[in-house]
């Protein structure tokens, strides 16, 4: 733990969002969001339904952009450079910030396919170089042992916690820079909830994570830093223990110590 | 209290009879017409239905090149029809959903779906046959695709739309353009439904007389040019039921009784697809 003071007061800034605003047709959903999310560091966004966390992460790789209605102000800055702009190229951010759903979303693919059909996309390579980096990202999603001998198989025919951990595979193997990850648990037995979380702890050394989540302990258990999120706004920012163990504000006491939400 | 019970009860009653009827009056009337298809059709049947084409009035004969004439274009209707059709409801529920695009072209499909498939005859023949001056089995397939094409219009716009929005957004996700997203992953997971549009419109238009009748007509020769007016069963099954000759009526029957057949068959194996799509 005391290697994560240091760490988390010196860490450079990979996304910086300034004064972000979001809109679902007329309505605003998120008001002057300003955050830094610092590299190699897990930051959980809590906060109850509806206050924005998952708008928040949807604003990150413009995912929103499938639907005319939605729209964002403002500015998020990945490496420096603003991804909101109009001219730039959707697809090569998306490539460096990828995103894992609340519900598994396999491929009707075999398992193979669910992870060579982007790599194949974005790289040439040839087919024993494929099926490495097949096995490389199934063994950082803690999958291969459980599917090494099927990877034919349709993705379909695994259980949840395992096409979870195929939808994590499948955007680890591109090597994005950040993986955003929407409730990844809540559709989730304990045992996998686990090995998710096990994992993210490894993931962060080489990616730089943000997780949005209903679950406190997850919060706690899992990230270096938490954001609090209410009502389109950001009550409170910080290092996970020190807001868990004394917040600055009193909502943030409230929710944490679920007296709402 | 207890009589308001009663009532009740003879209420339900009643109306389980009631629509047990309307059941029973349905199903009278089709097994009714399966039934006289079955026993007329398949008392008819003989080899030579295969092997030799349709005879002229008193001779005996088959109804090889009416087989083979349905089968051509019905082929060239299905060739037309999936490609547009799947493209069109790939912009309709891919590119536009949601839309006042979609709503007004979707609107319009489903009237052509609808329309009397004698008008969608009337317009080919203006279109293919007028001009040329003679009916063709190519103007005959072309009809046959006018009709078949909103059916898959419609079945697989549902079947891309009925695609988790997730799936969608986790391989935009990953960075993949548009293009290979829908090709690869929407319309793969939508393949079921899609192929369950195209064996049904399959099942439509292969009983289907009117749009034949202005267009591709008949002949009575063995025919395998799409240039030339073409033997079909639907037609041939018109003409000879309406003549005054025994062996003719034998001969629309067996056509019509493995038409029938025919089309029993496409909808199991469209449940067959379906259920495996689904369980895949």
């Amino acid at each position: 733990m005391n290697a994560l003071a240091p760490a988390s007061t010196t860490a450079a800034a990979k996304i910086q969002v300034r004064d972000l605003r979001f809109f679902y047709g007329a309505r605003e959903s998120l008001k002057n969001i300003s955050i830094d999310f610092l590299e190699h560091q897990i930051t959980a966004i809590i906060g109850p339904s509806g206050c924005g966390k998952s708008t928040l992460l949807r604003a990150l790789n413009r995912i929103y952009d499938l639907y005319p209605g939605q729209r964002a102000e403002g500015e998020v800055l990945l490496n420096g450079e603003n991804i909101l702009s109009p001219g730039v190229n959707v697809a090569y951010v998306r490539r460096r910030v990828g995103m894992v759903f609340q519900k598994p979303t396999p491929f009707p693919l075999s398992i193979r396919d669910n992870i060579t059909f982007a790599l194949g996309h974005f790289e040439r390579l040839s087919k024993p170089d494929m099926a490495d980096r097949v096995e490389e990202a199934l063994r950082q999603a803690a999958l291969w042992d459980e599917v090494k001998d099927v990877l034919g198989r349709s993705a379909l025919s695994l259980s949840g916690g395992q096409q979870q951990r195929l939808s994590i595979a499948r955007t680890l193997a591109i090597r994005p820079q950040v993986i955003l990850l929407d409730e990844p648990t809540s559709a989730l037995d304990p045992l996998s909830t686990n090995k998710i979380e096990e994992l993210l702890d490894k993931l962060v050394r080489q990616f730089t994570v943000i997780i949005v989540t209903h679950n406190l302990q997850q919060a706690a258990r899992a990230s270096q830093r938490t954001v609090f999120m209410y009502d389109g706004e950001i009550v409170e920012a910080g290092v996970t223990e020190e807001m868990f163990m004394s917040p600055r504000e009193r909502r943030t006491a409230d929710y944490i110590s679920g007296r709402f939400g | 209290m207890n009589l308001l019970i009663l009532r009740r009860k003879l209420f339900d009653v009643v109306m389980i009879a009631l629509s047990l009827g309307a059941t029973a009056f349905t199903l009278f009337w089709l097994a009714w017409i399966l039934w006289t298809t079955i026993t007329q059709g398949a008392s008819a049947l003989r080899l030579t239905i295969f092997t030799q084409m349709t005879p002229p009035p008193g001779s005996d004969g088959g109804l090889l090149n009416a087989f083979f004439g349905s089968f051509m274009m019905v082929l060239l209707g299905v060739v037309v029809a999936t490609p547009i059709g799947v493209l069109a409801a790939i912009y309709l529920a891919e590119y536009k959903r949601g839309t006042r695009v979609a709503a007004v072209i979707g609107f319009v499909n489903d009237i052509l779906l609808s329309a009397p498939s004698i008008v969608i005859g009337l317009f080919i023949y203006e279109l293919l046959v007028l001009p040329f001056g003679h009916f063709s089995g190519y103007a005959g397939g072309v009809a046959l695709a006018m009709i078949m094409l909103p059916i898959v219009v419609r079945s697989s716009a549902v079947a891309l739309e009925l695609v988790p929005p997730e799936t969608r957004e986790a391989a935009l996700a990953l960075g993949l353009p548009r293009w290979k997203v829908t090709l690869s992953v929407i319309a793969r997971a939508a393949r079921p439904g899609i192929i369950t549009g195209l064996l049904l419109g399959v099942a439509r238009i292969s009983g289907e007389t009117a749009p034949l009748l202005f267009t591709a007509l008949n002949n009575q020769y063995w025919n395998a040019n799409l240039g030339a007016p073409m033997a079909n069963i639907p037609v041939v099954i018109f003409q000879y039921a309406m003549s005054p000759y025994d062996n003719w009526h034998a001969l629309a029957w067996a056509g019509a009784f493995i038409v029938m057949l025919f089309v029993l068959m496409l909808g199991i194996v469209t449940r067959v697809v379906f259920r495996q799509g689904a369980r895949a």
